[in-house]
């Protein structure tokens, strides 16, 4: 009895031994570990600084011509930078009420004018989220010992939302002119004297393009082995160029295809993808398809003060591709209604409203549309848009009344029914789920609906996938199995039976 | 039956839109701005007045120079008041508002002005040395500021003045860009500028720039010795002319310059000094044997001196050589000057060691008074036969000898 009782003893106190042993060393070890981080001696000497660009405006300066003393590009990108990041810390003032980091970029008595605003604000409980679009600065002077400057920024375009108790208040665009005194103070050009010349209201008119021409009979693309992932490295422009000749030779005229706004890197838009993009338009032009290219996907943050960035990214793209023959229309978002109640709708129309006018000037001559996921949301910004598209998963039998309301709402704009579609899934997920030739009733049905309407569309979508990410749909198995089954043709590459109807 | 219905529903059409019409109407009549001043003097109370016909208090957006705010009316018998808070009423600019109701497009934008007297004269100058001559120059800069630091408008008078020497100047410019400014040139002199500013009767402090020589031009240097001869022991001491720039201003202190020795070998020897008052001085010790020196000063990259040559004597004619019986120890000198004092203590004397005609060993030692010894260690040199050679103030005699 003695001799178990002391095996029982024995058998706790080793393996507890061993575990304390084990948890000191990995203590220690872990405290080495957090001792030598930073020792690395590629970062102890901060010899590669890395700059986060989170404010960029179009800049645009007025070729030199000022008094004093010539100005050289070094020194004038400096004054840029440091004029830039003024804004930037002031709009991030204002927006929060609080003080962080003014004082690297304004004087002494300059910064006293926005804490006083800041206070006044705290005081009326009103917060104001801005940012600012466009500058056009001219430099006036340059001090001979190079240590003031003084720059009148024309035509600055303002744009802000006024929050009382944080209730939207007011929402305004606004075009101002200001002069700018600035010091090189510590290193910084710091704001000594800030003056607003001129402001007014600034609203640009839709400039719309007659859309009647177009004749998009189509189908949303992805290839079949890299749904959502098209431009990644497992990029293939041939199984591409195939699955376009499929597409051209079963009576279909263009593809819609997608920009991932995380995926072409933000606002330093990867050369790479944007090529292989590009090469896919190629392509598409090629076997005589036009595409409409859908920017910001998976884009979900609306906020003003990220705009600039947003800006950048969709003028980069555009302005690579604006001249492409295979263009015929461009995205500005797909689905944006449903990001209506996480973010707010006044952040996510206001944003598409002003991303329409960027796309616009930048590209005037390709008309632009917006993805609604459904018809309600279809008629938001319809005098913006060139062409109004939804998206219909709901029932076929109540898309013609829906066509008919949206027709009465958008009057004579053409309407794109941008993607519809019916899986064919039926499985252990979904017992009773629909067949293959439920499919294709559907989409018969659907060609029916869109040729009585003489509507313009877009099917969801050319292949059946093996995967979905867990982005598109969640991780749900009930739903990634249905999102897996849309296709006209099936895993193995066989046509499935609603196929024949994929164009009238 | 079916008309009555049409009738009846053109009828509420007719009514509805009436009575929205009137709706809209009572909107944009309901504000009325009364204050017709769309300038103001910063600082000074500004306020929006609005006359309105019911007792409602919209905000008011208001944006200036600096930032955008709400502001809240005051109802007084039928007149809405908004008073600008201090931080809109006392900075210059433009300021835009709008009403906020509704739809009311209610809006506007009044300009303020600086105060009328300057307060402080924002100045800045530089750079803060220049060099005279003329041709380089300093830069004033003028911001005059009211007390609520606000930049005056364009073409304020603003007076500047500036004293060097004999000359006082007072010359008139404009601000333009919230800014003015004058450059200031040099004269041929050097010495220090005072300048300062005014306007609207306010005057600046003080400021200096001082205006420094410019580089020296060519020159001249001389050399002056104890004697001429090559003892090996005095010091020559160079020295510079008085060194100017070309408009005979004396050079800054410390202008550095060098003093290159060339000897008849064609080694050089190098030494330099600062200048004060112009002058550089510079010292190098004799040579201990008859050579040529040819000197000349470089401020380097700037200017150069003219050559000069001197010349040193040998001083000592000959010297004696005592070995020691077993030709280990040997006695060199003594060593006497140019009048056959004993030489100062220090003189070099070199000892070179041959065997079968390749050098064995060097040894230098310096005089004590007036004698050098050599002790040949046996550990080092063994019995053997040697050529013995000493060398000293560039005399050179050789010994063969067995040393036992």
């Amino acid at each position: 009895m003695i001799n178990l009782n002391k095996n029982i003893i024995r058998s706790i106190l080793i393996p507890s031994y061993v575990l304390i042993i084990v948890i000191i060393i990995s203590g220690i070890s872990s405290l080495f570990a957090y001792l030598n981080t930073g020792a690395d001696r590629s970062s102890m000497l901060h010899t590669k600084l890395e700059k986060i660009e989170q404010y960029i405006p179009e800049v645009t300066w007025s070729p030199l011509n000022n008094e004093g003393r010539p100005m050289d590009e070094e020194v004038l990108k400096k004054i840029e930078n440091d004029y830039l990041d003024a804004w930037y810390v002031k709009l991030v003032a204002y927006k929060t009420n609080t003080t962080f980091g003014i004082k690297d970029y304004y004087t002494d008595n300059a910064r006293e004018n926005i804490f006083a605003f800041i206070e006044l604000n705290v005081k009326e409980k009103v917060t104001v989220e801005s940012t600012t679009l466009n500058h056009n600065p001219t430099l006036e002077f340059f001090s001979e010992d190079g240590q003031l400057a003084v720059f009148t920024d024309k035509d600055v375009i303002e744009y802000k939302r006024v929050f009382k108790d944080e209730k939207l208040i007011l929402e305004t665009t606004e075009k101002s002119t200001y002069k700018i005194i600035v010091l090189l103070e510590d290193g910084f050009w710091r704001i000594r004297h800030f003056v607003k010349e001129r402001s007014e209201r600034f609203k640009t008119e839709p400039d719309l393009i007659a859309a009647e021409y177009l004749n998009i009979k189509g189908i949303n693309y992805y290839p079949q082995a890299t749904p959502w992932d098209m431009f990644g490295d497992a990029f293939l422009i041939n199984t591409i160029s195939n699955d376009f000749k499929i597409i051209k030779d079963s009576g279909l005229n263009s593809i819609r295809v997608f920009v991932q706004y995380d995926d072409f890197g933000k606002a330093d838009v990867d050369k790479e993808k944007l090529e292989k993009l590009r090469l896919t338009l190629d392509a598409a032009e090629e076997n005589g398809l036009k595409v409409v290219i859908t920017l910001f996907d998976f884009y979900g943050d609306y906020s003003v003060l990220n705009w600039t960035l947003n800006r950048r990214h969709a003028k980069t793209i555009i302005s690579g591709l604006k001249d492409h023959n295979a263009i015929v229309a461009w995205d500005i978002k797909n689905e944006p209604n449903l990001d209506f109640d996480s973010r707010g709708k006044v952040n996510v129309t206001s944003w598409l409203d002003n991303m329409i006018d960027l796309v616009k000037s930048i590209d005037p001559n390709h008309p632009v549309t917006i993805g609604w996921s459904n018809v309600q949301s279809a008629s938001i910004l319809k005098d913006k848009v060139d062409i109004v598209s939804f998206h219909y998963y709901e029932d076929i039998k109540t898309l013609d009344l829906a066509i008919e309301n949206l027709k009465k709402e958008v009057g004579e704009k053409p309407i794109v029914l941008q993607e519809f579609g019916m899986s064919s899934y039926a499985g252990i997920w979904k017992p009773f789920g629909s067949s293959e030739e439920d499919q294709a009733n559907y989409h018969k049905k659907a060609q029916d609906i869109i040729a009585a309407y003489n509507l313009q569309f877009m099917s969801w979508t050319l292949y059946d996938f093996e995967a979905v990410p867990k982005e598109v749909v969640g991780s749900l198995p009930w739903r990634k199995n249905v999102q897996k089954r849309f296709g006209f043709i099936d895993i193995n590459g066989t046509k499935k039976s609603a196929f024949k109807f994929i164009s009238q | 039956m079916r008309n009555k219905y049409i009738y009846l529903s053109l009828l509420a059409l007719i009514l509805s839109s009436s009575f929205t019409l009137l709706q809209n109407s009572k909107v944009t009549q309901n504000f009325t701005l009364e204050t017709i001043q769309t300038e103001f003097e910063a600082g000074s109370p500004m306020a929006l007045k609005f006359s309105t016909s019911r007792e409602t208090a919209p905000l008011l957006y208001c944006s200036s120079s600096y930032g955008s705010t709400l502001i809240v009316p005051t109802y007084k018998s039928k007149f809405l008041i908004y008073d600008m808070p201090l931080n809109i009423s006392s900075k210059i600019g433009f300021v835009n508002w709008k009403l906020i109701y509704k739809d009311s497009s209610v809006s506007g934008k009044f300009q303020i002005h600086p105060k009328k007297e300057v307060s402080s004269m924002e100045t800045y100058i530089g750079p803060p040395s220049i060099e005279a001559g003329g041709t380089d120059y300093t830069m004033l800069v003028v911001i005059p500021t009211d007390s609520l630091d606000n930049p005056f408008p364009e073409n304020t008078l603003v007076l500047a003045k500036h004293q060097f020497l004999n000359s006082e100047k007072n010359e008139e410019i404009f601000t333009k860009d919230l800014i003015s400014y004058k450059t200031i040139y040099s004269q041929k002199e050097s010495g220090r500028l005072l300048v300062s500013s005014e306007a609207l009767g306010i005057n600046s402090k003080e400021f200096s720039v001082a205006v420094f020589p410019a580089i020296p031009i060519d020159f001249k240097i001389s050399a002056t010795r104890p004697h001429d001869y090559a003892d090996g022991n005095q010091l020559t001491t160079f020295s510079t002319s008085i060194l100017v720039d070309q408009h005979n201003n004396i050079v800054s202190d410390a202008t550095y310059v060098t003093f290159f020795i060339t000897n008849e070998k064609g080694n050089i020897l190098k030494t330099s000094g600062a200048t004060i008052n112009g002058v550089a001085t510079s010292k190098m010790i004799h040579p201990d044997y008859e050579t040529e020196w040819s000197v000349k000063a470089y401020v380097d990259g700037i200017a150069e001196s003219e050559l000069i040559i001197l010349r040193y004597k040998q001083v000592i004619k000959d010297f004696e050589v005592v070995f020691s019986e077993n030709k280990r120890e040997i006695t060199v000198g003594p060593l006497q000057s140019f009048m056959k004092q004993i030489i100062p203590d220090g003189f070099q004397v070199k000892l070179l060691i041959y065997k079968n005609n390749t050098l064995f060993n060097t040894e230098t030692k310096t005089s004590f008074e007036g004698l050098v010894n050599f002790n040949l260690k046996p550990d080092i040199y063994k019995n053997d036969s040697y050529t013995i050679v000493i060398k000293t103030a560039g005399l050179e005699k050789t010994f063969n000898s067995k040393i036992l």
